[in-house]
């Protein structure tokens, strides 16, 4: 009777912990040639998200032909040996279904979010892609134009957005990390087909892809259509991956750049560890204790108190092989530059100083689960979680863990990680000036 | 012997199975049956005080959201337009018993989010902070507290923000637009600006929220991770004393069709790329059975990958995209097909959506192209179903549009049984181009000469007003005459030798001092100071511009330099003939309610500024500039010339006021001033 009842609160304690936590199952393999499989089954909605990615980005690039891999991610809607010329995006659309992709320093996304009967025909896109895609002169030609008016509308064109490749160029010297995904548009005039062509057969291989696929699926049918799809496409030799050991900044790295802005901003970057170490996670906490929200720190001290900012952020730029701490803030009307830098430098300084309290340490805990449970809502969502987990930790099981990860840091933590990385000789600090304040002996940057 | 044969057939089967494993690559692969898309369910029922309430349970993830619409009429806010969005965003700046820190503190404390609007509140949070989420929601709807000083600095950073748009021609754009479409009395067709927002009191903004914030005029949704019964006991906890009232009603008439298109074109003289909007009202209702027809039919002519994108992008590279809209409305619904496209193919642009649009309505769709729609169509429908709010926003729609109870559950069903013919009848009613406005916001010197093939082409201002002809006997040069005339007379002006000019800034309670001194021939000095500290200083002398800021002293770019050494006579407008500048008549405006002649003045090969003179008084009224808008207000006669003593700058940071302390003229200004 005793141990029964006992049994009785296990469970429903057990049901209560599992009412908040959610798993999410899945099942994960390798095909013979290396392509990694992960799938998902969530039968609620009729629909399927067919993902593929490849561990390839702008940092497995050589200098002097930088942008290849965002290339690359226009390159393969051309068109395959089977899929003609710019229809792509019409199969699918023609199907019922959404497609896109993105690129960044570490790997490059390419996801369909179709009915779940057009499956096959997901799978048929992204193994044609891997196996054949066009790479030829038009292609490229076309594509080239496309990024360049990519790059205007993106980069050139919005206030403040050149700050990437300016503060990457500054805050690394060896590391790839020092130039950016969109790359340079003079390497990628000066490049020639035969290049593009052996980009492709480096990179897009299956060892060196993850093919994530999540919704409404059964998973026997799906490993059947997989094994046709992809088992015939020939594992490629291991692709190149940077190894440079990038050391610590040691003077600070300060310029002025003179945009096309109204309001002038300050950015600061400090150098940080790669992304899933331990002390990565505390400085993400201290991101949010400083702008998380609309009693973050530096939001409630710099914009509404002081009313010196007229925006702030601080995020936590996470790569693979290090990562940048970021805050920047918008100056408000009649306040030095120098003032709002200060000002932000105080909030830095009072977390270095101060243990943050046990209040404010629950706050940006449940900021950050809050978050953590929103990734999960769609189920694109769920398969680029789970093959980033997969590519970067080798454990896709961190769509469900990682969260332990936060758990473990103390208040003891962000106070050192504030002390050990936060420090001026580690950072780049950039001021941005509207162009009309640029001096005339000056030439642009 | 048989061994034999039992391998040779058991080779037979592996190659066999190694054939059907080979797939057929030349060809797409056949989509399964197609898959029964199930709407989710929701539960509803209503407090005693009126308010509706919708359940969507999931409990996919341990998420709660909450969502409270105000269902009013919309409302003409008049001469204090842009209060009912102050009162909106306000609501979330204090309760009675919570201070704007309190709340911010507590709503992130458990993780969550909240905001509010003129017509609801929305937040979300993980579900076991349900209900403290729920009690944060409800204070703020029922008890705000609007503190007088969060008033003020809301409606200072709306005049920021209306100030940093100013020249975006995408802004300038829709502004135009709703009041083309609708006209100035309506409530889509009124706009706000830095006067009606003066009007505004907090008493205004009470008086919104008193007036409309009441139960019956409202819907609450409650999605996620949450029993209909928990929602029942939470609702009626929070929201079970909030009293119902009589929420007014408003009627408003629709705009009359034109009778022919109207070429509409505001001049914005720096662009380099026209905005394009062909545009008309549409008699559209969410519950016509004609919304999804019209929707297919939009998406052929303006979707992703649709004829308008197709032509104009990809066969003509006019632009980087083009597209329609088609947007039902309880009111008065609107058709937009839109374009930014570089200045010299702007008629050429409009000439190929002027072919699309009459296209979609004399020849039938192709059978494939409806049914490529079709198919998108139900596959956006499908992807949407995702969301648990998506069911919330049908149950909604149900209610307020009274749409037919089974309207979604039947709604892909409806998409099938379109045909060609019933796109062509809606295209035909709702795609009117020769009822249309063409609007251009752009470089009007070079884009309205090409526009005038489509019809007589109609100027218009940023506010939507027609731009004013000129009559005949004025130029340029003579609206300077007159306003050198106005101040006090070349005589008298050309005697000012040297000049000094005081003038008191108040920004955000500090005060900020700007110093101008101007000597001639041709030395000059700008010191701006704040405390008593120098903030920036220009400084001409000896033909030379410097700028010095935090004790650096840099030399002035060539062009820039010129503008300033303009600036650092006593009166410019003497030395325009001898300096090479060039001043234009561009046309009349109303400024701050004078109508006034429009000037644009500079070196011929260098930027241009815009002036304003007052057609009656000859004053100078306002200028436009890349740093900013002056406007000159208070002449008052100092020494026989009339000056301005209050000045308003628009920045994009905000709108400054600035006094007159301090004219001297002719006191000698010593050498060293301009160092």
């Amino acid at each position: 009777m005793k141990r029964s009842a006992l049994l009785l609160v296990c469970m429903l304690l057990a049901g209560m912990v599992q009412g908040q936590s959610t798993k999410i199952k899945f099942e994960e393999y390798d095909l013979p040639n290396g392509l990694h499989v992960i799938l998902h089954e969530d039968k609620t909605t009729p629909i399927v998200a067919v993902t593929v990615m490849y561990h390839v980005g702008s940092k497995n690039e050589q200098a002097g032909r930088t942008g290849f891999a965002h290339f690359f991610e226009h390159l393969l809607f051309e068109g395959t040996e089977n899929v003609e010329r710019g229809k792509f995006m019409g199969i699918v659309k023609e199907a019922g279904g959404a497609l896109n992709a993105n690129t960044n320093q570490d790997r490059t996304f390419y996801y369909q979010i179709l009915p779940s009967n057009q499956l096959e025909l997901g799978l048929y896109l992204e193994s044609e892609r891997l196996l054949h895609a066009k790479i030829d002169k038009q292609g490229v030609e076309t594509q080239r134009e496309v990024v360049k008016e990519e790059k205007r509308q993106r980069i050139d064109n919005v206030p403040y957005m050149t700050f990437q490749e300016n503060i990457f160029k500054r805050a690394f010297k060896d590391h790839p990390y020092k130039w950016t995904p969109i790359g340079s548009m003079e390497d990628l005039n000066a490049a020639q087909l035969n290049e593009f062509m052996a980009f492709y057969k480096e990179y897009y291989v299956p060892n060196n892809a993850v093919l994530s696929i999540a919704g409404d699926i059964n998973i026997a049918e799906t490993k059947e259509l997989i094994n046709r799809y992809f088992g015939e496409i020939p594992k490629g030799k291991t692709p190149y991956r940077p190894k440079v050991e990038e050391p610590a900044l040691t003077v600070q790295q300060k310029d002025t750049i003179y945009d096309n802005i109204q309001l002038p901003a300050v950015f600061q970057a400090y150098r940080m560890p790669g992304q899933g170490t331990p002390d990565y996670y505390a400085l993400n906490m201290l991101t949010t204790l400083l702008s998380g929200g609309p009693s973050a720190r530096m939001q409630k001290q710099l914009v509404e108190k002081d009313q010196k900012a007229l925006q702030v952020v601080a995020f936590p730029y996470a790569l693979e092989d290090h990562g940048l701490f970021i805050t920047l803030g918008l100056v408000n009307m009649g306040v030095e530059l120098s003032d709002l830098e200060n000002s932000m430098n105080r909030e830095i300084e009072r977390a270095q100083q101060e243990l943050i309290s046990e209040q404010e340490f629950q706050k940006v805990f449940n900021q950050i689960e809050s978050q953590f449970v929103t990734g999960n809502a769609r189920i694109a969502g769920i398969a680029e979680s789970l093959a980033n987990y997969h590519m970067y930790y080798g454990d896709a099981n961190l769509i469900n863990t990682e969260i332990d990860r936060y758990r473990k840091v103390t208040r003891e933590d962000i106070r050192r990680v504030a002390q050990q990385y936060l420090t001026p000789t580690n950072s780049v600090v950039l001021y941005y000036l509207p162009k009309s304040q640029q001096p005339a002996n000056q030439t642009s940057n | 012997m048989k061994a034999l044969k039992y391998i040779a057939l058991a080779a037979g089967l592996l190659c066999a199975t190694g054939v059907t494993a080979q797939v057929d690559r030349s060809k797409l692969p056949a989509p399964g049956p197609a898959p029964e898309i199930k709407l989710g369910t929701y539960e509803t029922f209503e407090l005693k005080n009126g308010l509706k309430v919708i359940v969507v349970r999931n409990t996919k993830l341990p998420q709660v959201s909450y969502s409270l619409l105000i269902d009013r009429d919309p409302i003409v806010e008049g001469d204090k337009a842009g209060y009912v969005s102050l009162a909106g965003q306000l609501l979330r700046s204090g309760t009675s018993s919570r201070t704007k820190d309190q709340i911010d503190e507590e709503i992130d404390f458990i993780g969550a989010s909240l905001s509010t609007s003129s017509t609801g509140v929305y937040g979300s949070s993980l579900s076991r902070h349900k209900e403290k989420l729920f009690a944060l929601m409800a204070d703020v709807v029922l008890n705000p507290s609007f503190p007088q000083a969060e008033f003020d600095r809301l409606l200072k950073q709306t005049k920021s923000g209306m100030a940093s748009q100013k020249d975006n021609p995408q802004y300038i754009a829709n502004r135009v637009q709703a009041k083309l479409l609708y006209g100035a009395e309506h409530p889509y067709g009124e706009l706000n600006s830095e006067a009606t927002l003066d009007n505004i009191s907090l008493q205004d903004v009470q008086q919104y929220y008193q007036t409309y914030f009441k139960p019956n005029a409202a819907y609450l949704a409650i999605v996620g991770d949450i029993t209909k019964k928990e929602a029942q006991k939470l609702a009626n906890q929070y929201f079970g004393k909030w009293k119902k009232g009589t929420v007014p009603t408003h009627q408003y008439a629709s705009p009359a069709p034109l009778q022919q298109p109207v070429i509409a074109v505001v001049d914005r003289p720096s662009s380099v790329q026209s905005i394009v909007q062909i545009t008309h009202p549409i008699a559209l209702k969410p519950a016509d059975a004609d919304v999804i027809p019209a929707r297919l039919m939009n998406d052929i002519l303006g979707g992703s990958d649709a004829r308008l994108f197709n032509n104009l992008r990809e066969a003509k590279g006019y632009t980087y995209g083009a597209y329609s809209s088609l947007d039902s409305d309880k009111l008065i619904g609107k058709f937009v097909a839109y374009a930014n496209v570089r200045n010299a193919v702007t008629d050429s642009a409009v000439a190929e959506f002027m072919n699309e649009l009459n296209r979609i309505r004399t020849e039938p769709v192709p059978q494939d192209e409806l049914q490529k729609a079709k198919n998108f169509l139900t596959g956006s429908f499908a992807r949407s179903l995702e969301s648990p709010q998506t069911i919330a926003s049908f149950a909604l729609n149900t209610q307020r549009y009274g749409l037919d109870k089974n309207y979604y559950r039947d709604y892909l069903k409806k998409v099938a049984a379109v045909t060609p013919q019933d796109l062509q009848r809606v295209a035909q009613k709702y795609v009117q181009p020769d009822k249309a406005y063409i609007l251009v916001v752009g470089n009007a010197d070079e884009v309205a000469p090409g526009l005038s093939r489509f019809g007589k082409v109609s100027h218009f201002t940023a506010e939507g007003e027609p731009a004013k002809e000129l009559s005949g006997d004025v130029d340029a040069q003579g609206v300077i005459n007159n306003y050198l005339t106005a101040i006090g007379g070349e005589k008298k002006l050309a005697a000012v030798k040297d000049m000094r000019i005081v003038m008191k800034i108040n920004f955000n309670g500090m005060e900020i001092t700007n110093v101008q001194a101007k000597k001639l021939p041709g030395s000059y000095l700008n010191e701006t100071s704040m405390n008593g500290q120098t903030m920036s200083k220009i400084i001409v002398a000896d033909g030379k511009a410097f700028m010095a800021m935090g004790g650096q002293r840099q030399e002035v770019p060539a062009q820039q330099a010129a503008a300033i050494k303009i600036g650092a006579y006593p009166f410019p407008e003497l030395m325009y003939a001898k300096e090479g500048i060039t001043v234009e008549l561009k046309g009349m405006e109303q400024v701050e309610g004078q109508e006034a002649y429009k000037l644009a003045i500079g070196a011929a090969d260098g930027p241009k500024v815009i002036e304003y003179f007052a057609k009656e008084s000859g004053l100078k009224l306002k200028t436009e500039g890349p740093t900013g808008t002056v406007l000159y207000k208070a002449y008052e006669e100092r020494e026989g010339i009339k000056f301005p003593t209050k000045i308003t700058m628009v920045t994009p940071q905000g709108a400054l006021e600035g006094e007159l302390t301090t004219l001297e003229l002719n006191k000698g200004i010593a050498e060293s001033v301009f160092n």
